[in-house]
């Protein structure tokens, strides 16, 4: 169906008058997809630009954004402004998202290394090197010495035809994806406190909030369109607070009421100090803790009064000092959380890169249950999510080496027999064991456990932590890599380069941060001899002999349908999220268990279509992922970073993110626009730091790490405390993680990129 | 006569001036940015060498969530435009699109300043 501009400015207008009037709600996606895209998930313009329905490429939020193609070339982007995540707002990023699409990196054509060099190649010869020797390596050594990495930027059903691959019937669970590096303590958080993974709230909660309690996230930089949303809220209501914690200032500062500058690593002191006064001035809720909380140490249960003499210890004057902040600003910080009826936290990398990321996750948590701030208007202990399909593709689609799809595990007996009867495969072919998680999986490809690795649109020879130990494991494997873009500083060192089609040139579903999951319509044909990654997953299974339960992915529909089936009767069931139906509307919000489902906005309470009232017998919340309904707070004791600073190396060294770019620059990088914002990379130097130095801005510095070192441009400004430098990581002519440290979080395997000790010397 | 040559001078100043804020509407052609570092982003240099026009975008919308002078201008070397298009308004704030046809207005500059973005410069 193809609308006038005309019909189009009107549904706009009725549109934005829902909006004004905050009758949005009453009128649904459904709604407006009825009134504008019906059979069809475009519509065209009175120039003949046809505008297909889509979702953003970079971060987390899922903003909706609308292609523009005319004579089957990408000739604009717009904001989706039928899309109630953002309303037609766009970031940088993404307003030159279909320049991204023609970009003169483009892999056009399969490449194969020989005699060192890579050189082009058909489709046949790649394929039938790479599932020949795939399979020579799985006969040879066995299933394990193979390994998939894929990536929270690829689709669901791209991830699934993966996993179902790998694990259902290569044999291993050697399946890992960067989400690890970024959202895997989150979901450690998540899982433990409230027995399932991801946000109880949704967005929706954003302009019903009066206390926004920001850690370790610089959401104006990271997640601009939900910053903006929060900026929104606070403008037109003024009593809506702002409380920040982390080691910068950052942009987000800008609407910040409290801004507590902790020392990197050393937050969680003033969590535990936050629910200790919470609970000595009585600003918690005893109802709900009655009702639906229990408490842990983690290894056993404990009673409310231990975990009380928990916290004894965490007076705001012991978590001032180990934070370096001041002791009244934590007061001032617990009695806003207290008082404020409507809290909701979010955090994202500054908590979960860490050694101590699960804990943290759970020690926010903690506040929300003692004062009963979840589940319902303007409350939620809300992680913000790093790339657009984390959530729907990896932590849903079970693209962990520990899960499988549909929020189960491997190790779980029960598990395994459902996700093999609907690949139809033996139980046994499911290994109960968890494979190896991201940094153990590039550690065996250098002692050579691991022979062979299929990468799938993610960029490790640029972000894996410690990057200089794990560069000739890379080189050593037989490495296949399926990207968008060559070269990278990953696909140069392949063994075989597939060119997969990039977003636009295909359609499938991301699932973003707030339990979304929004249709991307396929506008243009793939560039060059590129095809879709779950095609070329499904073909190398065919030749690897697997061809009965691979030949029904006809196309992308079929896998997404195959996939939901697993989501049936699950916390997160995505039964009635349809293909035909997420192409008409603008996503739909998990569980979603019939096609007649609206979706749900909060989980665990009234009006989640799992919530057990007979089981719930009066309680606002039951958290039926746990035995009894009941989430838990954990007493967690604080713990600091793996390194560190000491007399050698007294410099606290944080890693992170600029708007403008995203990750390892393959996209972004080739926007000139993008890259006039910073034409360099460099690091943040404070002031004070800089002059004891005697280093001024664009002097050359050398940052030195036990792992490594690195000369950038210095750039002094009053951004990172005192003691701390901060590094954003994107440059490949610079890489940010040669200084890294690759210690992980003991429950999530997630690293600690965000804390490392390092001195600075003037060059 | 001197008189005169400073009358016309600012006369044409003024032409100048004033075609800068009603022929805003789109792209010029041929729009050249002066060379220079290249090094330094649009912020570091035009924060000295442009004060104002710089204090008027901090303050601005666009300037509180840092969305760049690249966004309307271009990087200066690949791409620029001396004035901002409404095309390129469009990519972002869909749900303001206006039917120009209908109204005594031809651009969403005619209403917006340039560079505090402010509505009628209120």
């Amino acid at each position: 169906m193809s609308l006038s501009r005309r019909d189009f400015l009107r549904a706009s207008a009725l549109s934005a008058a829902a909006t004004t009037l905050g009758i949005g709600s009453i009128f649904g996606n459904d709604a407006f997809a009825k009134a504008k895209i019906d059979k069809t998930d475009f519509m065209q313009d009175s120039k003949g630009v046809q505008w297909h329905k889509s979702v953003c490429r970079f971060c987390g939020v899922g903003c909706g954004v609308m292609l523009g193609v005319k004579d089957g070339k990408p000739v604009g982007i717009r904001g989706d402004k039928e899309n109630t995540v953002n309303s037609g707002l766009l970031c940088v990023k993404a307003f030159y998202l279909h320049q991204m699409i023609t970009a003169k990196n483009r892999l056009l054509y399969p490449m194969i290394r020989k005699n060192g060099k890579l050189t082009r190649a058909t489709w046949d010869e790649a394929l039938d090197l790479v599932a020949s020797k795939f399979s020579e390596i799985r006969d040879k050594y066995g299933p394990d010495a193979l390994a998939f990495y894929g990536s929270g930027q690829a689709e669901t059903e791209e991830t699934y035809v993966a996993n179902k691959l790998f694990k259902g019937h290569i044999g291993t669970n050697n399946v890992e994806g960067n989400p690890r590096l970024c959202m895997a303590s989150a979901v450690g958080g998540y899982v433990s406190t409230f027995g399932a993974d991801e946000p109880i709230g949704t967005y929706d909660d954003i302009e019903k909030c009066d206390l926004f309690f920001i850690v370790g996230s610089n959401t104006a930089e990271a997640h601009p369109v939900l910053y903006d949303r929060i900026a929104q809220r606070k403008r037109q209501n003024p009593n809506v607070k702002i409380v920040i914690v982390d080691p910068r200032k950052t942009p987000t500062n800008k609407i910040a009421d409290l801004h507590l500058q902790v020392i990197p690593g050393y937050d969680l002191a003033i969590i535990n100090a936050i629910a200790k006064i919470l609970i000595d001035e009585n600003m918690i809720d005893e109802k709900f803790i009655e009702e639906s909380v229990n408490f842990s140490n983690g290894s056993e249960a404990i009673t409310f009064d231990d975990y009380k003499k928990f916290l004894e210890k965490y007076t705001p004057e012991y978590a001032a000092k180990q934070c370096g902040v001041k002791a009244e600003d934590i007061v001032k910080a617990a009695r806003l959380f207290g008082q404020t009826p409507r809290v909701m936290s979010m955090w994202c990398m500054g908590v979960n890169q860490r050694v101590a990321g699960v804990f943290l996750n759970n020690l926010i948590h903690n506040l929300h249950l003692l004062t009963g701030k979840l589940g319902k208007d303007g409350c939620d202990s809300f992680s913000l999510t790093g790339q657009p399909n984390a959530c729907g593709g990896v932590r849903e689609g079970g693209g962990l080496c520990h899960l499988l799809p549909g929020h189960r595990v491997v190790a779980n007996e029960q598990h395994r027999k459902e996700i093999a009867e609907l690949w139809n495969v033996p139980p046994e072919k499911i290994q109960p064991k968890p494979g190896k998680h991201t940094v153990a999986m590039f550690e065996a490809l250098g002692t050579g456990d691991i022979k062979g690795i299929y990468i799938l649109c993610t960029n490790p020879a640029q972000s894996i932590p410690n990057l200089s130990k794990y560069l000739k494991g890379m080189e050593d494997a037989f490495m296949v890599v399926a990207e968008s873009f060559h070269p990278s500083e990953t696909s140069q060192v392949a063994d075989v380069v597939l060119p997969a089609a990039f977003w636009g040139e295909k359609e499938g579903v991301y699932g973003c941060t707030e339990r979304r999951s929004q249709h991307m319509a396929q506008a243009l044909k793939p560039s060059g001899e590129a095809r879709w990654d779950g095609f070329i997953l499904a073909d190398i299974a065919k030749r690897m002999g697997y061809a009965e339960n691979f030949e029904q992915f006809t196309s992308v529909e079929a896998v997404w349908s195959e996939y939901i089936k697993c989501t049936k009767g699950k916390d997160m069931d995505l039964t009635g999220a349809t293909f035909s139906r997420l192409k008409k509307v603008r996503g739909l919000r998990w569980p979603v268990p019939s096609e007649d489902h609206p979706g749900t906005t909060h989980r665990f309470t009234e009006g989640d279509p799992y919530f057990p009232k007979d089981k719930a017998a009066g309680r606002r919340m039951y958290f039926y992922a746990k035995p009894d309904g009941k989430a838990v707070i954990f007493a967690r004791p604080d713990k600091g970073p793996e390194e560190p600073t000491s007399a050698e190396y007294p410099i606290a060294l944080t890693t992170g993110r600029i708007m403008e770019q995203w990750h390892t620059m393959t996209m972004t990088g080739q926007i000139p626009e993008l890259v006039r914002a910073a034409p360099n990379p460099y690091v943040e130097i404070n002031p004070e730091d800089a002059k004891q130095w005697g280093v001024k801005t664009r002097d050359k510095v050398r940052i030195v790490t036990k792992r490594g070192s690195l000369i950038v441009e210095a750039k002094v400004v009053d951004r990172p405390r005192k003691g701390t430098i901060f590094v954003p990581w994107h440059w490949p002519e610079s890489l940010t993680n040669i200084l890294t440290i690759d210690a992980v979080d003991p429950g999530s395997k997630e690293p600690e990129y965000k804390v490392a000790a390092c001195r600075v010397e003037k060059v | 006569m001197k008189n005169f040559y400073l009358t016309l001078l600012l006369v044409i100043a003024a032409a100048i001036v004033s075609y800068g804020f009603i022929g805003a509407q789109q792209s010029q052609e041929g729009d050249k940015h002066p060379d220079v570092d290249w090094n330094l982003s649009c912020q570091e240099c035009h924060s000295e060498m442009t004060p104002d026009i710089y204090k008027d975008w901090e303050m601005s919308k666009h300037g509180e969530v840092d969305f760049g002078c690249y966004i309307c201008h271009g990087d200066g070397q690949e791409t620029f435009y001396s004035k901002g298009s409404d095309e390129r308004c469009a990519g972002c704030h869909a749900a303001q699109l206006v039917e120009f046809e209908k109204t005594k207005f031809e651009s969403c500059y005619d209403c917006h300043n340039g560079h505090t973005l402010k509505f009628h410069n209120e």
